[in-house]
């Protein structure tokens, strides 16, 4: 496995050739791309064949859609029997070849998951205080008050300013009734 | 009326009070997010798109134009401080810009940077200018079987060009096409791929996919693969501008560039990643200090890239103002931002709204200026932004990205929906999918659906209308050869 110095600068130069594969054989990959294709499939059998005009109806294009997915599916399959790499991208302040931080990924997730649990029922600076500092905790900060008073902060002026620009961000403070 | 007295309304259009203050927000926007790390153009425009419901079509894009070639300046002067490339364009100017940086020179590399963007993207918009026009006449002749074939070209360059394999650029581009179909069929009326959700009746929201992808998506991936480490930043030396040598030495590399670049970028596929590193390589082998290369830094290596760049970006415009057609993420916002004012770019655009066409134009001459000015002088305070703390950077881009979903519509189910796709996102940076083809599969799918079905409705369902005129032959063979040249040329290899 890798350490957790990396000695190249941000994205400029590629992982090296020991860069670690995330999971070698990743066949659910394939298969997750054939069920999406599948799915655009079993979609044109609920469509009415009336709306048709010589062939070329509503489910043509989803027809297309879903078998270049099905085809591309089993040709992923194929390259990942045949040992196709999959390199993780470097990009800013993140190198691909780093182990993945389980507990940094959830935390992220959990920060993105928030929003649709909360946004109506909370209001926005409400919701942008909680994933503002799950965020700032995935990415290592301890600070966690000043996290909530920050995210807080950021919410409450967002939702003043953009509300005034003309957005519909709902109340302020629904549980409070505004 | 000629080019030259519609530029002349543009300028007029472009030089209102109010539109030069949009102007100068754009501008700022884009240095700030070009030089912050995590958000870019496409999902800056993306963010704006909601809150310029109520500034009106003509402002919001000469805002739009001030992000787009801001969000360059901003990338150049990162890549030159410390060596961390915002995007793929500027990737070779951190190659020589950083090591030019490193020996004393920061304030030379980064005057020949923005005076490059500013010489590149002038020459780029009087070439847009010119050629914009005569393109968009040809385009007249267009029938539904050659925009369909225009659009397969975009599509199969994308998903060769963007990305380190073919099939999985393809998977890109398919998804971006399933998201494309569903809702209402815009001919039949019939729901497509709703599954009973009535949400999904109005179809996938381009700034709801383009946001989750590049903001979620980017939050998670790089939360789950952080490297803690300060960026070192050089501190800027060697006076504010740049010698006279230096100036000998730019000038070359700034025209090459931008003849390298414009064209390019105008070509679907072609993106600002290839034209950059074209322009790189043939500045490395004209040079005449060889030696500077890599290890002082070589101010040609500079200014070529950078000019290459903003060109790239003056000529991604081209296709997309005349004939509808996005080539970049950047492009295909550009073009939703279109559609949700009721507008679709394309030929008509120009003799039904010129005020826009020649405004937006004008108002990138504009734009240039004002950039310069705003970096030169004042690079020691963007770099500043610098010094914002990564974790409440990045916690602060979440806050941006839920505010542009949940202010699109107010729907619980876009935000479901942000998790989803960000997640998918996620997965894609793993395993090195490219992105952008799921944005222009997305933007795109739906004209060339509507496209072929009016083609093969005209034809009672013969394909062979498809390649019945010589301008679409030509382009869906020019498709052809994108897919198949590749191949080719690796089996030649091999055998060789």
């Amino acid at each position: 496995m890798q350490n957790k110095e990396t000695p190249s600068p941000a994205g400029v130069t590629a992982a090296g050739p020991e860069a670690a594969a995330p999971g070698a054989r990743p066949w659910w990959l394939g298969i997750a791309v054939i069920i999406l294709g599948c799915i655009c499939l079993y979609a044109t059998t609920t469509l009415p064949a009336t709306a048709q005009y010589a062939a070329i109806g509503p489910g043509m294009f989803v027809t297309i859609a879903g078998g270049g997915l099905l085809l591309l599916g089993i040709l992923l399959l194929i390259q990942i029997a045949r040992g196709e790499r999959f390199e993780a991208q470097d990009t800013e302040n993140a190198t691909g070849n780093l182990p993945m931080d389980k507990r940094a990924f959830f935390t992220a997730l959990a920060a993105t998951i928030v929003p649709a649990l909360t946004m109506e029922a909370l209001g926005l600076p409400i919701t942008a205080m909680l994933s503002f500092t799950l965020v700032a905790r995935a990415f290592g900060s301890n600070k966690t008050i000043i996290d909530l008073i920050t995210g807080a902060i950021l919410g409450s002026v967002c939702w003043f300013l953009f509300s005034r620009l003309g957005l519909q961000l709902g109340g302020f403070l629904p549980l409070a009734g505004f | 009326m000629d080019t030259f007295g519609l530029l002349l309304q543009g300028f007029d259009v472009a030089l209102q009070p109010m539109n030069l203050f949009w102007a100068l927000v754009g501008s700022v926007l884009g240095t700030a997010i070009g030089i912050l790390p995590g958000i870019g153009p496409a999902l800056t425009i993306a963010l704006l798109l909601p809150v310029t419901v109520s500034v009106g079509p003509v402002s919001a894009f000469i805002m739009f134009a001030g992000v787009l070639y801001g969000a360059m300046y901003g990338g150049s002067t990162t890549s030159i401080l410390i060596n961390t490339p915002g995007e793929a364009g500027s990737m070779m100017t951190a190659l020589e810009g950083n090591k030019m940086a490193r020996s004393g020179r920061g304030a030379a590399a980064l005057a020949t940077a923005a005076v490059g963007s500013f010489v590149a993207g002038t020459i780029a918009t009087v070439l847009l200018t010119f050629a914009a026009p005569s393109i968009a006449e040809l385009a007249f002749y267009f029938k539904p079987a050659d925009y369909f074939a225009l659009t397969v070209l975009a599509f199969t360059s994308v998903a060769v060009v963007m990305g380190t394999s073919r099939v999985r650029g393809f998977i890109s581009l398919f998804i971006g096409l399933a998201f494309g179909v569903i809702g209402i069929d815009k001919m039949t009326g019939q729901p497509r791929m709703t599954f009973g959700v009535s949400s999904l009746l109005d179809g996938m929201e381009l700034t709801v996919v383009l946001v989750s992808l590049f903001a979620i998506g980017e939050i998670i991936y790089v939360a789950s693969r952080y490297r803690h480490q300060n960026d070192d930043i050089m501190p800027i030396k060697g006076g504010l501008w740049m010698t006279k040598d230096d100036w000998k030495r730019s000038f070359m590399p700034w025209l090459r560039g931008t003849a390298i670049g414009f064209p390019m970028g105008a070509l679907p596929g072609g993106g600002s990643e290839i034209p950059t590193m074209l322009s790189y390589t043939l500045e490395k082998k004209l040079c005449k200090r060889k030696e500077e290369f890599g290890t002082v830094g070589a101010i040609e290596g500079v200014a070529g890239p950078e000019a290459a760049n903003n060109a790239a970006a003056a000529g991604v415009l081209v296709p997309l103002l005349t004939l509808g057609l996005p080539t970049s993420a950047t492009a295909a916002i550009l073009l939703a931002a279109f559609q949700n004012f009721g507008l679709q770019p394309g030929p008509f655009l120009f003799t039904s709204n010129p005020e826009l066409i020649w405004g937006l134009i004008a108002s990138l001459y504009v734009g240039n200026v004002m950039l310069l000015i705003l970096n030169l002088p004042l690079v020691g305070i963007w770099v500043k932004l610098l010094l914002i703390p990564k974790p409440q950077l990045y916690a602060g881009i979440l806050v941006f990205a839920m505010i542009g979903i949940w202010g699109v519509s107010g729907s619980t189910f876009d935000l479901a929906c942000m998790v989803a796709v960000g997640l998918m996102g996620y997965v894609m940076r793993v395993y090195d999918f490219p992105i952008a083809p799921i944005l222009i599969g997305l933007i795109l799918g739906p004209m060339a659906e509507n496209q072929l079905r009016t083609a093969l409705a005209a034809a009672q369902g013969n394909p062979a209308i498809l390649v019945e005129t010589p301008i679409s032959i030509v382009i869906l063979t020019v498709s052809a050869l994108f897919l198949l040249v590749p191949v080719v040329l690796r089996r030649l290899r091999k055998a060789a």
